[in-house]
């Protein structure tokens, strides 16, 4: 395999696709227990601040950073999910990718069924200005970004409707009703810590928290890797690139790129993954930045 | 039930049933007024013109 990697030029587009679909092979098929450990294990810990700061045996300020930290990941074990990377459908553990896909995104207040059926659009149609549902997430700079991430909050703006929109669309409107409910019940919950004289402790820890996980989440999921999402194409409308805050920080997005050409190769390989796929990479001619 | 769910997730309810509790309170643990009356309309003053912009313009900070 060596030997093909060197003289990559002489292959042909079939024999070059031949060679990335054997390297990624390698990579999927990998149930990552991981993310099943993290995606419940993050909602159980998420669920027991606000008793634990409730009873004064956690600081409300530490409270906080947990909270925020908590809603900062719990979107990826659900994206594992979504892409049935745990487990598909007629497997075994199916019960589990359904679970994890679920119960981490509690702290988010966003449904799982919402989230997958939206993330299928965003994958079959990036960058697309008509269909891809996560277009409002593009901006000319990261400091751009932080402007529109103000705008793209407020309940009348292009952003809060276009999940909706999008399930319209693809005639899944009926999914809408675990989004309506979810929401309702956050509101439920915030409303009645609010009334009984709770109202700081809900605000620090959730509502603060979720707006600024998901500001997070969109900017290293959304923003980052499809910037600057001109083009469209399978090697062309998302990117790998250099984060100077690490890959932890950056969410493991630096390797989005394998993601979007491989969605059931696992976050935790994506980095080993695009290191052994670089050389197709550059024969393809994406945007691989400085990474 | 769609017309309650709608008041339920109206921005002038969230203003109404969490921003105005939310600033009485920590108006009164920042000490910045005396608990009671003056916290209360304070809360009001405060989040209620919020909660309607919200609820009219679409826009908590008037820019969309």
């Amino acid at each position: 395999m060596d030997q093909v990697a060197d003289n990559l030029t002489d292959l042909s587009e079939t024999q070059l696709d031949i060679f990335e679909r054997q390297i990624a092979g390698k990579y999927m098929n990998i149930v990552p227990w991981g993310a099943v450990a993290w995606g419940i294990g993050n909602c159980l810990v998420f669920v027991s601040i606000i008793p634990l700061v409730l009873m004064n045996i956690l600081p409300l300020w530490i409270g906080f950073i947990m909270s925020t930290l908590c809603i900062m990941l719990a979107y990826l074990p659900s994206h594992e999910a979504q892409h049935n990377i745990i487990a598909g459908r007629g497997k075994p553990l199916r019960w589990l990718n359904e679970l994890v896909g679920h119960v981490s995104t509690i702290p988010l207040i966003f449904p799982y069924r919402v989230l997958r059926a939206t993330h299928m659009e965003h994958h079959q149609h990036t960058n697309d200005p008509e269909k891809d549902c996560d277009i409002d997430l593009h901006a000319k700079s990261s400091v751009h970004y932080f402007l529109q991430a103000l705008i793209n909050q407020q309940p009348g703006s292009e952003r809060a409707g276009a999940y909706g929109r999008c399930l319209e669309r693809t005639n899944q409107s009926h999914l809408i009703t675990d989004a309506v409910l979810m929401q309702s019940a956050f509101l439920i919950i915030m409303f009645t810590m609010a009334l009984s004289g709770h109202a700081i402790e809900a605000a620090l820890l959730w509502w603060i928290p979720q707006i600024i996980g998901q500001v997070y989440l969109e900017y290293y999921l959304g923003w980052a890797p499809h910037h600057p999402g001109h083009e469209a194409g399978r090697y062309r409308d998302t990117r790998a690139f250099k984060s100077r805050f690490g890959n932890i920080v950056s969410m493991g997005m630096q390797y989005h790129i394998i993601h979007h050409l491989y969605p059931r190769i696992p976050l935790s390989l994506t980095p080993a993954a695009y290191r052994a796929l670089k050389p197709v990479l550059i024969q393809r001619g994406c945007d691989l930045g400085d990474l | 039930m769609n017309y309650l769910i709608g008041i339920l997730l109206a921005p002038l309810t969230f203003a109404i049933c969490f921003l105005w509790p939310l600033i009485t309170q920590a108006s009164v643990a920042l000490e910045m007024i005396e608990a009671g009356w003056p916290a209360i309309v304070l809360g009001a003053a405060i989040a209620l013109p919020f909660g309607l912009m919200a609820q009219l313009r679409g826009s908590w900070l008037w820019i969309k």
